[in-house]
């Protein structure tokens, strides 16, 4: 009689299950292709470590991270149990008498503990802690998940006390099932479905963070427009989200009170998925203010536990935004400086000749230099940042580097890309791959991390190869080389990363080395090293006419957060970052000084 | 004889008309000037003060807002009467819209941005920027008369107009319009910038930096302005502060400005505020920091306390 009732339950919440996946499974599959297994080995290395390994999840939130590391691993220490019990309730097979089957349940006892402390823990965080990333309101499904769980563990226990033969014991295995049978169908309309999704988000996210595809205008790819526009990815993101609301704790516009919270654009995505409207335009269902409010920071993406991918939505909802002429129009005054004159600034190019000859660079020759150095808009035209370009220069001729720069350079197209005007960005592409092709450099140096990002990697799949690094890098490449000027007074800095350096490019240590190197104590800020608090500039914030609306300005925020290290200076390594916190500290008015990398190390460095 | 096409609004005059008839003036021979539009009376006889032969005023319902198609089938209708050898207009939006389709519907030459006129024997030569205003081009009508010509802004002195001894006569011109025949048709007209302060129209402005150090000392950059007729403008954090209004900053989150002089006290330089005036003609620089980036774009530049420097150039300005 019971295995008669078991397997009708089986049949009945299984298949309660299956259609409610195979619903999802079918929105993914109609969905255009985006599916990349590239790097298959870092792909299934990453599985490991990240959902094995738990490492996302813990690294972000410790406590709460290894508390759901001990629900998780518990599942899978149970998973034989589970199977086993069913198994012989179904009346297929039973080991369930087994010896082994015995030392397995010992085994089993302590997991049940620490699952139990795990999942107390994280239903005391999730309705009386309750932090903002969570959301407002407490989910109740998610408590009763949680006690679902409780119940699994106490009626496992219970099994040491109470005999499986009775009627108790009989109770007790019925609750234990019944509990699994529910969980069964729960999951897949919940957040729960990571548990089937998770290990395919992550096998399937890009091993480069912010990688976009290519638009091809031969094809008339115009970006994504409306909701059957998002690709398999998006659509798989949007069912394993978990809403635990790392990215929107990590989001600097959110963290600046902006419309956009990176979370509620994937809460979005799957409710319009469910609701089936697909012929919904992005920039409605985001909001066109939320979608170019976002720096392309890529903290949302990396501190994911679950590999949802934010930024190919919001850069491909903005590439179809600008190919309807949506864009804001100071990105409309940008692009034009683009278009007509290759930098961002709109300057002449012949303020970035008269740079280049009073600060004596030769024309790349590969047969006389050993680098090419990459100006940047920043380093051809911003007189302030070529202090920083001339340190670097004197730094480089010092220990006879020989360098030399392109006759002509235009804008790697990073700020149209991110802002998702792909036409200028390919265009600019493919004129500066021409022309790097034909100077034929080895070794690219800059000191600019978005051209690191944007030559090193989205020129790649054009086909263009080169080695490209940060100054930071190569400079601390001669680490022997540079003695600190003893004389120099000791100095206590805070280095803030740029996030295109730090969290995109990795490049923590060596401006870290470098800092150490000419005696410098460096304070490192809260949210630094691969996961920075970004300084608001990138996805074309520069140019944004009112950083400070809605809410606060995220340069405040940042310059705030690195004040409170105590240190009297900051220290970055980026162009844009230099602007936006050199604007913050003067419209504060702030008592901090912020100075470029190789402007400190050129200050404090032994003239040879 | 040269005809001047003065340009109205609702009724109101446009500065850069005075500095056509001060062109025309200056041109030598009979002057004579046109206004077109609904009710412009008033417009007639403040322009009598001039010294011409006569204004004609062109008075039409049709003409009430300007419209492409309406002002040129005016103008036109009038240069059929009046046959003028030159025809000046400002190089205002406004011209820069119908006076080339003025010029197109009766096949006549137009020379536009004008900004100065010379005599070659008895033929009138016009000065015009060529490659965005790098190189000047002296240009010659071969044309049949009249020719159609724009004064760009700046290029000539309101204050130059010679008055006359007595009003001159004001003359009625009635014209034929076909208002079906307008294609356009004007929407309430709306303010493109919030701003209450147009700097984008100063010919002089004077920008204060963070070198000024307090509220207090803005008086000094204050009386600086007053004596040189400038405007007053600020690098961002001064309006981040309050201390000018948030529509007196000049750069990327402000306003873009080109004036004809632009004096920096105290502003460093950076490219956030550069990108906003780089375009001025002349660029004075006054700072103590002989590094700082904004002399990379000054025409002068000053390394000098701006507490010495200012007063000291006021003073002068004023004697
Ligand atoms: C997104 C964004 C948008 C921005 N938009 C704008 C914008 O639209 N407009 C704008 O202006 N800025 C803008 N900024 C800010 C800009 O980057 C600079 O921070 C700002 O322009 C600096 O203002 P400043 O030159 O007045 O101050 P500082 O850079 O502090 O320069 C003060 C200068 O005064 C000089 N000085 C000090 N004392 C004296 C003295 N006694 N005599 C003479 N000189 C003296 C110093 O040598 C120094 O060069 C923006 C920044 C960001 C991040
Ligand atoms: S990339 Fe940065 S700014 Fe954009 S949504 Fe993610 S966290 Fe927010
Ligand atoms: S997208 Fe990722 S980080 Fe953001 S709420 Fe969902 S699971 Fe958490």
């Amino acid at each position: 009689m019971d295995t008669l009732v078991l397997w009708l339950l089986v049949l009945v919440f299984a298949g309660a299950f299956v259609a409610q996946v195979a619903a999802r499974v079918r929105l993914i599959a109609i969905a255009p292709n985006t599916f990349e297994i590239t790097h298959p080995a870092t792909r299934v290395a990453r599985v490991l470590v990240e959902v094995f390994g738990q490492r996302t999840t813990i690294r972000e939130r410790p406590i709460a991270g290894v508390a759901h590391a001990f629900v998780f691993w518990g599942f899978i220490a149970f998973a034989p149990y589970t199977a086993s019990e069913f198994l012989a309730g179904l009346g297929i097979v039973d080991v369930t008498d087994s010896g082994w089957f015995a030392a397995y349940r010992i085994l089993l006892t302590p997991c049940a503990m620490a699952v139990l402390l795990g999942i107390l823990f994280l239903l005391v965080r999730r309705t009386i802690i309750r932090p903002a990333g969570l959301g407002t309101n407490v989910s109740i499904e998610s408590v009763v998940i949680a006690l679902f769980i409780t119940t699994l563990m106490a009626t496992f226990l219970l099994t040491w006390w109470i005999d499986e033969s009775t009627t108790a014991g009989r109770i007790n295995w019925w609750v234990h099932v019944s509990v699994i049978l529910g969980f069964l169908a729960l999951i897949p309309g919940s957040k729960h479905l990571h548990l089937v999704f998770s290990p395919i988000t992550w096998f399937l996210k890009s091993p480069t963070l912010g990688n976009l595809p290519n638009l091809d205008f031969e094809k008339e790819e115009v970006g994504l427009e409306t909701v059957k526009d998002l690709g398999s990815k998006a659509v798989l993101d949007a069912f394993t989200c978990v809403e635990c609301g790392r990215c929107q704790v990590n989001c600097p516009a959110w963290g600046a009170g902006k419309t956009l919270n990176p979370k509620t654009i994937i809460l979005q995505t799957e409710e319009a998925l469910l609701a089936g409207t697909r012929d919904r335009a992005l920039v409605d269902l985001y909001s066109a203010q939320a979608l170019w409010q976002c720096t392309t920071c890529g903290a949302c993406e990396n501190q994911c536990p679950v590999g949802v991918e934010h930024l190919p939505i919001l850069i491909g909802a903005r590439r179809g935004a600008v190919s309807n002429g949506h864009a804001p129009d100071y990105l409309g005054a940008m692009y034009n400086n683009l278009e007509r004159r290759s930098n961002i600034w709109g300057l002449s190019y012949g303020e970035r000749e008269k740079f280049v000859e009073t600060a004596g660079l030769e024309t790349f020759d590969p047969a006389k230099h050993d680098v090419l150095i990459w100006l940047g808009c920043a380093g051809a035209f911003d007189a302030d940042y070529q202090k920083s370009m001339r340190s670097l220069f004197e730094i480089l001729r010092a220990r006879e580097v020989r360098f030399g720069v392109l006759s002509k350079e235009r804008c790697t197209g990073d700020a149209a890309r991110r802002t998702g005007n792909e036409y200028v960005y390919q265009e600019l592409a493919t004129a500066n791959i021409e022309t790097l092709t034909a100077a034929g450099p080895k070794t690219i140096v800059t000191s600019c991390p978005h051209c690191v990002k944007t030559i090193g990697d989205d020129y790649r799949t054009f086909g263009y190869r080169v080695e490209i690094v940060h100054s930071s890098v190569y400079i601390a490449g001669m680490l022997n080389e540079l003695q600190p000027d003893e004389t120099a007074p000791a100095s206590t800095v805070t280095y803030h990363d740029p996030c295109y350096l730090g969290r995109y490019g990795g490049t923590v240590d060596e401006p870290r080395a470098l800092l150490a190197r000419m005696n410098a104590q460096v304070n490192d800020p809260v949210r630094s090293r691969d996961n920075p608090s970004c300084c608001g500039a990138g996805g074309g914030l520069l140019f944004a006419d009112k950083e400070e609306e809605p809410g606060t300005r995220i340069s405040d925020m940042r310059l705030t957060e690195l004040q409170k290290t105590g240190a009297s200076t900051v220290v970055t390594a980026c162009p844009f970052c230099s602007i936006m916190l050199k604007g913050a500290q003067a419209s504060r008015q702030a008592d901090v000084h912020v100075v470029d990398l190789m402007t400190f190390v050129n200050g404090r460095v032994r003239k040879l | 004889m040269i005809l001047v096409v003065a340009e109205q609004r609702g009724g109101t005059l446009n500065r850069a008309s005075w500095e056509a008839l001060a062109c025309a003036q200056q041109m030598g021979g009979e002057v004579s000037v046109l206004v077109v539009g609904a009710g412009v009376d008033a417009v007639a006889r403040e322009l009598s003060a001039a010294d011409v032969r006569d204004v004609v005023v062109v008075n039409h319902t049709a003409l009430a807002d300007y419209t492409a198609d309406g002002y040129t089938a005016a103008v036109t209708d009038v240069l059929s009467r009046i046959t003028p050898d030159v025809v000046l207009f400002p190089h205002t939006y406004q011209a820069r819209d119908f006076a080339p389709k003025v010029a197109a519907r009766l096949n006549r030459v137009a020379i536009t941005d004008v900004v100065a006129v010379k005599r070659d024997g008895d033929r009138v030569v016009f000065v015009r920027p060529v490659f965005q205003g790098k190189l000047l081009a002296d240009v010659v009508s071969e044309g049949d008369a009249p020719c159609i010509v724009t004064v760009q802004a700046g290029a000539f002195q309101a204050a130059a107009v010679r008055r006359g001894a007595s009003a001159a006569p004001i003359r009625q011109l009635d014209v034929q319009i076909d208002e079906a025949a307008i294609r356009q048709k004007p929407e309430p007209p709306f303010q493109e910038s919030r701003q209450a302060v147009d700097l984008t129209q100063a010919e002089r402005i004077v920008s204060v930096g963070r070198g000024i150090k307090e509220q207090a000392n803005i008086a000094i950059a204050q009386q600086l302005a007053d004596a040189m007729h400038a405007e007053l403008a600020a690098s961002r954090p001064i309006c981040d502060a309050g201390w000018l209004p948030m529509d007196r900053q000049v750069g990327s989150s402000g306003q873009t400005v080109a004036p004809k002089l632009y004096v920096a006290l105290g502003i460093s330089g950076a490219i956030q505020h550069l990108v906003g005036m780089k375009g001025s003609q002349t660029i004075v620089a006054i700072n103590n920091d002989r590094d700082a980036p904004i002399f990379e774009v000054a025409d002068y530049g000053i390394v000098e306390d701006l507490f010495e420097m200012v007063p000291a150039l006021t003073a002068a300005l004023k004697s």
